[in-house]
């Protein structure tokens, strides 16, 4: 009973951990840009998408398909962000919303178009279970974890240190103040989304292998999952969006065994409503963000 | 001022996107040709069952350009129109809608998917429309259809009553499974084979120990399957999608439940890439099926060549089911004398069509009488265990 509790966390901070580097790309782009990018989870499949083309139609391994990934929707990001995000810069939020809701459809519907509308299977990765800790965990589950825990590292030490990180704070704190001292707002911007989308393709090619489906339309759902993360975490903060990430992955989990399988999504949508009502600043800020 | 501004934005926006969350599919592909016989198809061609759909319009493309290049039915050729149901209700009614009054077919089949038929049906009574169905299996479709009150719909399938019938018993008394999990698709076909075993099960001393439903799309079944694990199962009964079918068998493997727990019900299990995607887990697994490519009648066999042929690849179930309901449609047109849709339905209800699994009537729930064929993978490949026909217990109007 016990060990299936403490199973049921370790699953789920496997999930928070995807959940997490997905979340962390969106509120920083929310930081810089004050638009949530409704369009993130479409980046998360075309880094899936990429991948899979490169394991199924190019036969290269699976390691290299992370690259092939990554760096196809580096390219995407880079027409995006230089075509739309960087005229976002001092637009209204509303126009935000709707330009990355239009991005969404456009990249998921040119993906059907181009690969069909159904379920394609990831063939690649590390799926054969290792026994840690009298659990047994798929190896690539531990990649994940590991690779979520490097991101924020690097993260935290970007932001913290580096000028780029520097200039992404400044340009969430006072966008007019950066323009005053000569910051390159727009590159900036452009540089968070590009960093912001490749994290999210990186996320769908570590989970490719243990999801193994592939289709359009799969972006959808994480988007969904990853508003309320954001919300939760308090919007463009990096460190709130781990531990944000991390508590609805262990609701989750529990909500699945405990309750149901099928309410498992109720808990990030429950979660979003519950936040906009009380603490629409995060569970980690006490300060209003917007 | 701008701080609330935003944050209504936020709420709008969110409310804009759950309404925003379906893909417009791709649709009103039509086939070119100069025949009066106008057949529409309403299958679920993207979203989470998209194969099936690919399958279901293959499988009716084939039987179209047979009929059609041996003349058509007496002289007329079939033109085929298809629409995308997406697999949901709502798409699903649009995509009949839109080929009764744009493309004016005189017969429908559809779809795939039991809770888009149950939602497609009354739309097809208003239009006095032939909609047979060729795929869906809920008990619901004919218990309202014939002398049950929607006149225009046919089912050419099995129901999942008899599915859940069978299964129970072969996997209770053949592999003397008592202990079971429950893990199906949140749709009225998972629910309903689920509630169909549960009227069953009692008579074969078996017990549900767990039950869950996954909504489609579902991706992670780790948690569900560790609780399986650990309430001692010996099967898991799952209704489910085929597309579903390799990441539950994957995150079997994970868990260390391959070759431990048996897969039992219907999903595809024996296809050569389902099979593929987890030996181990699918080893040993028991299916229901209305059809299956391995099984042994010289129609059939011909329909798996010419297929495979023609597509490059390995007919399904669904490619079958629909391959034969066009043929069955044609006999009924052919039998009626021509394309009067009252004269078709009469004929429909008195025929009787050779298929390639044994001869087709129907009832007077519009419920043709077909048998379920039962298999189980065994050294990775699917056998064939028997054919069981059970009679349709309709309740009391």
């Amino acid at each position: 009973m016990f060990s299936t509790v403490i199973e049921q966390i370790v699953n789920g901070i496997v999930t928070g951990s995807v959940y997490a580097i997905v979340a962390v790309g969106m509120t920083m782009i929310f930081g810089v840009l004050r638009a949530i990018n409704f369009a993130h989870g479409e980046y998360y499949m075309l880094g899936t998408f990429g991948a899979w083309f490169a394991v199924d139609y190019l036969g290269l391994s699976y390691e290299a398909s992370i690259i092939v990934g990554v760096l196809s929707t580096i390219i995407v990001a880079y027409v995006v962000g230089r075509l739309v995000m960087q005229r976002m810069v001092g637009a209204p939020a509303e126009a935000g919303v709707l330009a990355t809701l239009g991005i969404a459809l456009v990249l998921q519907n040119t993906v059907i178009l181009v690969f069909g509308g159904g379920y394609k299977f990831f063939s690649g990765g590390y799926i054969e279970p290792l026994s840690v800790l009298g659990f047994s965990l798929a190896a690539q589950r531990i990649l994940i974890l590991v690779v979520c825990l490097l991101v924020f590292i690097g993260l935290e030490l970007m932001v913290t240190y580096s000028r780029m990180g520097k200039s992404m704070r400044a340009v969430s704190q006072n966008v007019e103040c950066c323009e005053v001292v000569g910051i390159d707002v727009p590159k900036v911007v452009l540089h968070t989304f590009i960093l912001g989308a490749a994290l999210a393709a990186l996320s769908g090619v570590l989970t490719a292998p243990v999801n193994v489906s592939v289709y359009g339309g799969m972006g959808e759902l994480i988007t969904f999952k990853t508003l309320p993360i954001i919300i939760m975490g308090g919007l463009g903060n990096v460190r709130g969006t781990f531990f944000a990430a991390m508590i609805l992955g262990i609701a989750e989990s529990l909500v699945a065994t405990y309750v149901g399988l099928q309410f498992r999504d109720t808990v990030g949508f429950a979660t979003l409503i519950l936040m906009l009502m009380w603490r629409p600043y995060g569970l980690f800020s006490t300060q209003a963000r917007f | 001022m701008k701080h609330t501004l935003s944050r209504r934005a936020l709420c709008i926006s969110t409310a804009i996107l759950s309404l925003a969350v379906t893909v417009p599919g791709l649709s009103g592909l039509a086939f070119a040709a100069d025949g009066t016989i106008k057949l529409g198809i309403v299958a679920p061609m993207s979203g989470p069952n998209a194969r099936y759909g690919a399958f279901s319009m293959r499988g009716a493309e084939l039987a179209v350009k047979e009929i059609n290049d041996a003349g058509g039915v007496d002289g007329q050729k079939i033109e085929l129109y298809s629409a995308d149901s997406q697999g949901t209700p709502v798409e699903g009614v649009s995509a009949t809608r839109r080929l009764i009054d744009e493309d004016e077919v005189d017969y429908v089949i559809g779809d795939v998917s039991s809770s888009v038929t149950l939602a497609m049906q009354p739309v097809a009574e208003d239009a006095e429309v032939l909609l047979l169905n060729a795929a869906s299996s809920n008990p619901k479709i004919t218990y309202a259809a014939g002398v049950g009150g929607f006149k225009w719909t046919y089912r050419n399938y099995p129901t999942d009553e008899n599915r859940a019938f069978v299964v129970a018993k072969y996997a209770a008394e053949q592999r003397g499974f008592t202990k079971f999990a429950v893990l199906s698709v949140d749709s009225d076909y998972g629910r309903s084979a689920i509630e169909f075993t549960k009227k069953y099960l009692p008579e074969f001393k078996g017990e549900i120990l767990t039950e869950d439903y996954y909504k489609e799309g579902e991706v992670d079944f780790r948690s569900v399957l560790a609780k399986i694990r650990d309430s001692g199962a010996q099967a898991i009964l799952m209704y489910g999608l085929a597309d579903t079918t390799p990441i539950v068998a994957r995150q079997m493997v994970e868990l260390g439940l391959a070759g431990k727990v048996t897969l039992v019900g219907n999903g595809e299990f024996n296809t050569e890439k389902t099979i593929k995607s987890a030996p181990t887990a699918l080893e040993g697994a028991v299916e229901a099926a209305a059809w299956l490519p391995a099984w042994d009648s010289p129609e059939s066999k011909a329909f798996v060549e010419k297929f495979t042929t023609t597509y490059d690849e390995a007919p399904n179930n669904h490619a079958y089911v629909h391959w034969d309901t066009v043929r069955l449609l044609a006999q009924a047109i052919h039998e009626a004398g021509g394309n009067d849709r009252e004269k078709v339905r009469e004929a429909l209800s008195k025929i009787k069509y050779k298929s390639p699994v044994g001869e087709v009537t129907f009832d007077d729930h519009n419920q043709a009488r077909l048998p379920m064929i039962l298999l189980q993978i065994e050294n990775g490949k699917p056998a064939i265990k028997g054919a069981y026909t059970a009679e349709i217990q309709y309740p009391a109007q």
